[in-house]
C-alpha cells in the first residue's frame, strides 16, 4: 500500500511547496480535541519532505505552541494564492524552538514574496507587510501523511 | 464573546479566504481554506459544504471548530471558536449561499459540478481579534452609509423616480436610470438586460461605461452571473470576484480530467478586470422583466446598503419598463394600419451626389438568423428579421415609413403574441445600426411608427 501511495506522489506538488509566495496555515488541537489555527510565514524541508519546518510568529501562535507541547499533532497547509494549488501535511512534532537569528532573513524573504503575490491579486503590499513575522517559532514535524488540498473533487485525497 | 460579529462584517465578504481547523475523535487536526464564512447573525456563521469531506467527517465526530477571518481593509485577523449546530439543505440561508456558488460555477463552466451541498451552521462561542497579528494597530475605518450618503441616495431615489415617471419612451427611461446611478452612486459601469421570453435569453438593451461593446450582448437564463440572477430571481452581490473566479477555475482545472464535458467559459460582459458585481433581477410579481447589473474594479465597491437600496430602485425600474411596454402596446392599437402608412422611396440622409454615396453590403444568413454588414456582425433573431423585412419592403415598394402594428401582425417575424418586447427590439436595432452601420437609421416618426433612413446605397444578399 505504501508503494502505491508513493507512486501517486507528484514531484511537482512537493517542489511547489518550497516555492516562495505561499500562504501557510497551521492547525492543532488541545488534549480535549478542541482545534486551533494560526497562520505560518515560511516553510522549509531539507530532506525531501521526510520532515518540514514551519515558522510561526511568536505573537500569534501561543495556542499552537501550547497544543503541540501536549499532543504533538500538527497539520500544515501550503497554498499558492494565485491558483489555489494546495497541499496538506500531517504528522508529529519533533522539535519546537525559537527561530535563530540566521533564519530571520529567510522568514522575511518569504513574507515579502507572499506580499508580492497578494499585491498582484488585490491585497496591497503595505498591508501584508504589517503582519507580524518576527520573532518566530520554528516547529519541525515528521511528515506522516500528505493530502491534495486544491479545491475540487480531489480535495482531501491522500497522495502520501 | 468579546465582540459582535456585526462589528466585523467586512470579514465575511469573502475578499480574503478564511481558514477552519477541526479535529477528529482522536484529536488529529485538519485545516483548510474556505472561500467565505457567511455572516448569519451576531451569534451564528455558516460555511458552505462543497468538497471538504474531511472537515465534514470531523464535525460529525467532534462538533467544534476554530476559524480565522480577516478584515480586507485593515488585514486584522479575528479568531472564532465555533460549535457545529446543523446542516441546512434548503431554506433562505441555503438559497442565498447557493446563488453565489451557482453563479460562479456557471460563469466558470462548472454548473452542476461545483455546487453547494449544504449550509453548515455554527454557533460562535467566542470571537476576538488575534492579538499581535499586526505590528501596528489598524486605523478605524467607517463602515456602511453615512448620513450624508443616505441623503445623497434619497435624492437619487427621488431623481430616478422622477426620470421613470417623466420618461416618454423606453429608451429615455433606460438612459435616465443609468445616468442617475452614475450621478448619485458613482456606478460608472452599468447595464440593463431585458428578458425575451420567446428564446429564454437576456439582451443588453442599455449600458453605460462600456463603449460600443455592451448593447446587444446576450446571455441565456441560468448562464453566468447575470443569467443565474435571472433564473433565481434573486439579487447577487459579489465582492472579490477575482478570488471567487480563481477558486472556481481551480476546481475546473481539477475536474477537467473527469469524464464530464465542460462548457466553454463565458466571458464577463463589460470590464475584463471587474472585482465586484451587483446584479439585481427586475421582476413584477414572479415575472422576469430583466436584470440590472453594475460592475467595478474595487472589490469592496458594493455594500449591503447598496444592495438594499438598489433593490428598491429595481422595483421602480421594473414597473417603469413594464409600463412603457404596455404603453407601446396601446399606441400600436391606435397607430395607422399598413394601408394608411406613407409610401415613398428610401429617404436618404443628407449626403453628397449619388455617385459619392457609400455602398453597404448587408447579408442575411438564414441558418444563423443573423445579419452582417460588410462582413461584420450586426444583429440577429427578431430584430434582424424586422430589419430585413423593412429593407426588403422599402426596396420593393419604395416605402420608408412603417408601423409597429404591421410588424405585430407579420407572423414571419416570430413575435410572441403577448409581451412581445417590440419596443425594446427596435431600440436594440436602432442602437446596433448606430454603432455598426450609421448610414442606415431607424427613426421614430410618432406613436407606434418609425421610418427607415439611408445615407448609403444598400446591397442586400440572402444566404
Amino acid at each position: 500500500m505504501w508503494v502505491v501511495l508513493l507512486d501517486r506522489m507528484d514531484p511537482t506538488r512537493l517542489r511547489r511547496c518550497l516555492e516562495p509566495g505561499l500562504s501557510i496555515l497551521v492547525g492543532t488541537a488541545d488534549s480535549a480535541g478542541t482545534p486551533s489555527c494560526c497562520r505560518g510565514i515560511a516553510i522549509q524541508s531539507m530532506d525531501e519532505f521526510e520532515t518540514i519546518t514551519v515558522f510561526l510568529p511568536v505573537a500569534t501562535s501561543h495556542d499552537t505552541i501550547h497544543n503541540v507541547a501536549t499532543t504533538k499533532q500538527l497539520a500544515v497547509v501550503a497554498t499558492h494564492p494565485r491558483d489555489n494549488f494546495a497541499t496538506q501535511f500531517k504528522g508529529t512534532t519533533l522539535d519546537a524552538r525559537l527561530a535563530r537569528e540566521d533564519e530571520s532573513a529567510f522568514v522575511r524573504q518569504r513574507l515579502d514574496a507572499l506580499a508580492d503575490v497578494l499585491d498582484r491579486i488585490g491585497v496591497p503590499r503595505r498591508l501584508t507587510h504589517r503582519v507580524a513575522h518576527w520573532p518566530a517559532f520554528a516547529l519541525t514535524m515528521r511528515v506522516e501523511q500528505v493530502f491534495d488540498q486544491t479545491p475540487g473533487p480531489k480535495a482531501g485525497s491522500r497522495v502520501r | 464573546m468579546s465582540l459582535r460579529l456585526s462589528d466585523i462584517r467586512r470579514c465575511f465578504q469573502g475578499v480574503i479566504p478564511s481558514m477552519i481547523a477541526t479535529a477528529d475523535s482522536r484529536g488529529l487536526p485538519n485545516i483548510i481554506y474556505v472561500s467565505q464564512v457567511y455572516f448569519v447573525d451576531d451569534r451564528h456563521v455558516a460555511l458552505s459544504c462543497q468538497f471538504f469531506t474531511k472537515t465534514r467527517r470531523n464535525l460529525d465526530e467532534n462538533p467544534v471548530a476554530c476559524a480565522e477571518v480577516m478584515d480586507p481593509v485593515t488585514l486584522q485577523a479575528y479568531r472564532l471558536r465555533l460549535k457545529f449546530l446543523r446542516s441546512e439543505r434548503s431554506g433562505p440561508l441555503f438559497d442565498t449561499m447557493s446563488l453565489r456558488i451557482d453563479a460562479i460555477a456557471s460563469h466558470t463552466g462548472m454548473a452542476g459540478v461545483f455546487r453547494l451541498i449544504a449550509a453548515d451552521v455554527f454557533e460562535v462561542t467566542c470571537a476576538e481579534p488575534v492579538a499581535g497579528f499586526l505590528t501596528e494597530a489598524p486605523a478605524d475605518m467607517p463602515e456602511g452609509a453615512s448620513l450624508d450618503g443616505m441623503r445623497t441616495e434619497m435624492r437619487g431615489l427621488q431623481w430616478v423616480s422622477e426620470r421613470i415617471n417623466r420618461a416618454t419612451g423606453l429608451e429615455s427611461l433606460l438612459c435616465g436610470v443609468l445616468e442617475a446611478l452614475e450621478e448619485y452612486f458613482n456606478f460608472s459601469h452599468t447595464a440593463i438586460l431585458l428578458h425575451d421570453e420567446a428564446n429564454r435569453r437576456l439582451t443588453t438593451i442599455a449600458s453605460r461605461g462600456y463603449g460600443e461593446s455592451g448593447v446587444g450582448a446576450e446571455v441565456g437564463i441560468g448562464e453566468g452571473l447575470i443569467g443565474t440572477v435571472a433564473r433565481e430571481r434573486r439579487l447577487l452581490r459579489l465582492t472579490s470576484l477575482e478570488a471567487d473566479l480563481r477558486y472556481g477555475r481551480a476546481i475546473r482545472r481539477e475536474a477537467a480530467d473527469g469524464k464530464r464535458a465542460l462548457q466553454a467559459e463565458i466571458p464577463l460582459p463589460g470590464l475584463p478586470d471587474a472585482q465586484s458585481v451587483l446584479a439585481i433581477p427586475l421582476t413584477i410579481g414572479d415575472r422576469l422583466v430583466g436584470v440590472i447589473a453594475a460592475e467595478d474594479r474595487d472589490p469592496m465597491r458594493f455594500s449591503e446598503w447598496h444592495e438594499a437600496y438598489l433593490d428598491i430602485l429595481a422595483n421602480q425600474i421594473a414597473l417603469g419598463i413594464d409600463r412603457m411596454m404596455e404603453r407601446c402596446d396601446e399606441n400600436a392599437d391606435s397607430a395607422p394600419t399598413e394601408a394608411q402608412a406613407q409610401t415613398s422611396a428610401i429617404s436618404p440622409l443628407p449626403a453628397g451626389p449619388a455617385e459619392d454615396r457609400r455602398v453597404r453590403r448587408l447579408t442575411y444568413y438564414r441558418n444563423d438568423d443573423a445579419i452582417f454588414v460588410d462582413d461584420e456582425y450586426l444583429i440577429r433573431n427578431i430584430p434582424a428579421r424586422i430589419l430585413w423585412k423593412v429593407l426588403g419592403e422599402s426596396t420593393r415598394t419604395g416605402r420608408t415609413e412603417f408601423s409597429n402594428r404591421e410588424l405585430r401582425v407579420d407572423a414571419s417575424l416570430g413575435l410572441p403574441p403577448v409581451k412581445d418586447n417590440l419596443e425594446s427590439r427596435l431600440i436594440l436595432l436602432r442602437q446596433r445600426l448606430q454603432e455598426k452601420c450609421p448610414d442606415l437609421q431607424i427613426v421614430s416618426t410618432g406613436r407606434g411608427r418609425f421610418a427607415l433612413r439611408a445615407g448609403a446605397t444598400v446591397e442586400m444578399t440572402e444566404r
